[in-house]
């Protein structure tokens, strides 16, 4: 900086130079700043240098060069939103008689069948859903657009309220949840394992009896429902009640009255079990004298069946092998099944799998077995196939709809968070695989279980999602970015519809589908991740 | 006092008829105000919040807020000092949110340097960096000197307004400013360097 003779005492400082400039100084002061700049040459040049600053800031802050974005362009009309909400409740009116009549009647019809009590429906839910015999018609386009509606709706709500609300009302809703179920857990044993637990022989729990614990072992009585959740499970006793649980080996060589519901790597059934069972299993083996009162429903690697059922036999598995009575009609789908020479089956048979069954001389049955043959994969050939491909690709547009209308910034949110397709793959993956492992380990605690479900049902709306947002991000590459809901319905449609052709395609469609739901997903976790960080320290 | 342009141009005559007619219920005088305004909003929050997203977020939401607010706003104002402040207010308080600030809620001159600024180097620093750049240093700013100067700079804000929006007293807006200035010379002559550190702010409010 040049020095001046002038002292430096007298020049004024740089605050002063910038009031000066944007006129904010009082007038005498003014006076004086300029009477002094008018002769002295360093002041002048700090004055133009700090106003030819202000120019510049001024013309870099106004400069335009960034397009506003194509849905902003558009207005934010609120009104159109009633269409959209009319649409949506209109959906969701169809959609709520829809699951009335397709899942709570027969629900309510299977309940009493199976011997549960009112009480025991969420229980039963958790446990049977999976086995529901009518989730093929629940892939017809109204059921799916019902749950979709619905779902979508509890996005909505969601995003609304996480904005200030969302730790307590995921507590408050694990708590209610929790509340809600059967009270008849209030009126149980509790146990926890040391690590693990054992009830002799000869001891009797007159409540039900909870048990969570390394490995469990129940040798004697228990009169209400053992609920469980052990490593490995063994009953030697008698369980009056039902059997519920996850466990990874679960033996039964005693007697169970009830149900026996429970989700397991390896299940043995060597005593007997009063009513029906349904399970979930690698491996599952009904000893020869083992006897089953009620259905036995499955879904397992491996079902080695020599024991008796008195009911109905439903099975999805890759191998089965019957060789014991069945009293009731059997539905199996597998890849193999072999009926064993011991074999008897009183009921109708129907099987569908890869190979012809392997049906042993000696095998009993009333009315030959109902064959059907697919090898593995879609049926090209039939028309049934693409007429399936077009509903879905029409029940997911649908959803896709009705999530641009309810959520209008949420969906043009998450196209946006598509585009940083390293982390939203990555993200993506993550999601897809750790959900529902987390939501089993939490699902371990009584109070977890309905935080689990929740888990895993928003995990569902978010990886069936995941295609719409995909879909118009791919829909957006290929006709450009536009303005509006309108030219993003249409991209939308565009690219599910593409997305909907790859995914058919043999051997690459799988791959194909599993990116784009890994990509949308993870679109979906980078968005929401922004907004709670957002609005996260609000809280603080 | 010279409001930010906004797309095309509306008389002050046609702006009152839209805004009575937007009070009225009107959904195509609502759209005209959108389309006239939404671009310079856009832009506004596009420079005082890091993420685009956020920026495109906090667009919708003014505007809500200005349609429920309209009521309020006085008509012997200039609408867009209404409109600035309305969305200043929004912006700010989206940053207040976030993080607790980071720079000195009181400034003293003293953390200013005393020297003149080198004229020479600072006509260096308008030549070599381009518009986009400014903008980017702009970013690395701490969030108050940030508005400062798009407050004064992009929406031409009175030094009222602004002490008003940053709840600082008037006389203090200056030294903002200046501080808000030193801060971006610095962001773009080193462009790595973290700015909030250097400005000396460190206590918490």
């Amino acid at each position: 900086m040049s020095t001046s003779d002038q002292s430096l005492a007298n020049h004024f400082d740089e605050v002063t130079g910038l009031l000066y400039l944007e006129g904010q100084l009082d007038e005498d002061r003014a006076k004086a700043v300029a009477a002094h700049v008018a002769s002295c040459a360093p002041c002048r040049q700090l004055l133009h240098a700090l106003e030819s600053e202000s120019v510049w800031l001024r013309e870099s802050l106004t400069t335009d060069d960034e397009p506003i974005p194509a849905h902003l362009v558009s207005v934010p009309e609120r009104n159109s939103t009633h269409w959209g909400w009319i649409a949506a409740f209109g959906l969701c009116a169809g959609g709520l008689y829809t699951l009335w009549n397709g899942i709570v009647e027969p629900w309510l019809a299977s309940i009493s069948q199976a011997g549960l009590s009112q009480q025991g429906i969420l229980t039963w839910f958790i446990f049977q859903g999976a086995f529901w015999k009518g989730w093929d018609a629940m892939r017809t386009l109204t059921d799916f657009m019902a749950v979709a509606t619905l779902g979508s709706l509890a996005i909505w709500l969601f995003r609304k309220q996480w904005k200030r609300f969302t730790p307590i009302a995921f507590v408050m809703g694990a708590l209610a949840c929790a509340l809600a179920l059967p009270p008849a857990a209030a009126a149980a044993d509790i146990e926890r394992g040391d690590p693990s637990y054992t009830l002799p022989g000869g001891q009797e729990v007159k409540n039900d009896l909870v048990v969570a614990a390394d490995r469990t072992r129940i040798d004697g009585d228990v009169d209400g429902d053992l609920i469980v959740f052990s490593y490995s499970v063994t009953v030697n006793g008698h369980v009056k009640g039902d059997v519920l649980g996850l466990a990874n080996k679960l033996t039964i060589n005693g007697m169970v009255d009830g149900n026996v519901r429970v989700a397991a790597d390896s299940i043995a059934i060597n005593g007997s079990v009063g009513k029906n069972i349904t399970a979930w299993q690698d491996q599952f083996d009904l000893d020869e004298k083992a006897k089953i009162g009620g259905s036995l429903s499955l879904l397992a690697g491996n079902a080695d069946l020599d024991g008796q059922i008195g009911g109905d036999l439903t099975v999805l598995a890759r191998v089965v092998d019957l060789n014991g009575l069945l009293a009731g009609s059997a539905l199996i789908r597998s890849q193999r099944l072999v009926v064993g020479p011991q074999a008897e089956i009183q009921g109708k048979a129907k099987f569908s799998g890869w190979h012809p069954p392997e049906i042993a001389q000696g095998a009993k049955l009333s009315s030959p077995i109902d064959v059907s043959i697919k090898g593995p994969g879609p049926d090209y050939a039939s028309g049934r196939y693409y007429w399936h491909q077009t509903l879905s690709w029409g029940a997911s547009f649908i959803f896709g709809l009705v999530l641009l209308l309810v959520a209008p910034h949420f969906f043009f949110d998450v196209v946006q968070s598509s585009k940083r397709i390293g982390p939203a793959l990555g993200l993506g993956t993550l999601f897809l695989l750790a959900t529902p492992i987390a939501a089993v380990i939490v699902c371990a605690t009584i109070v977890g279980a309905a935080v689990g479900v929740i888990a895993v049902l928003l995990w569902l709306i978010g990886v069936y999602s995941a295609q719409i947002f995909t879909a118009s991000w791919l829909g957006e590459k290929l006709l450009g970015g536009a303005a509006g809901a309108s030219h993003a319905i249409g991209r939308m449609a565009l690219g599910l519809a593409i997305i909907r052709a790859l995914t058919m395609l043999p051997y690459a469609g799988p791959i194909v589908g599993f990116c784009v739901t890994i990509w949308g997903l993870g679109a979906i976790v980078l968005t929401v991740h922004r907004r709670m960080q957002v609005q996260a320290p609000a809280a603080v | 006092m010279d409001r930010r342009k906004t797309t095309g141009a509306m008389s002050e005559a046609d702006l009152a008829q839209v805004l009575s007619q937007v009070r009225a219920g009107d959904a195509d005088a609502w759209g005209e105000l959108y389309r006239q305004y939404a671009p310079a909003i856009f832009r506004f929050c596009r420079r005082l919040l890091p993420a685009r997203e956020d920026a495109e977020d906090a667009t919708t939401e003014i505007f809500m807020k200005v349609r429920q607010k309209l009521g309020t706003y006085d008509s012997s104002r200039p609408f867009t000092a209404w409109l600035y402040k309305v969305a200043s207010n929004h912006c700010w308080d989206t940053l207040r949110r976030r993080r607790i600030r980071q720079d000195l809620e009181t400034g003293d001159v003293d953390a200013l340097p005393l020297e003149h600024p080198d004229p020479g180097q600072l006509e260096r620093l308008q030549n070599e960096h381009t518009s986009k750049e400014v903008r980017a240093g702009l970013a690395k700013l701490p969030d108050r000197a940030r508005m400062a100067l798009v407050l004064r700079y992009y929406a031409d804000m009175s030094y009222d307004e602004i002490a008003d929006t940053l709840a600082v007293r008037r006389a203090f807006v200056g030294v903002l400013l200046l501080r808000a200035r030193h801060q971006l010379r610095d962001a773009l002559g080193q462009p790595d360097a973290t700015i909030a550190v250097k400005a000396g702010g460190g206590r918490k409010t």
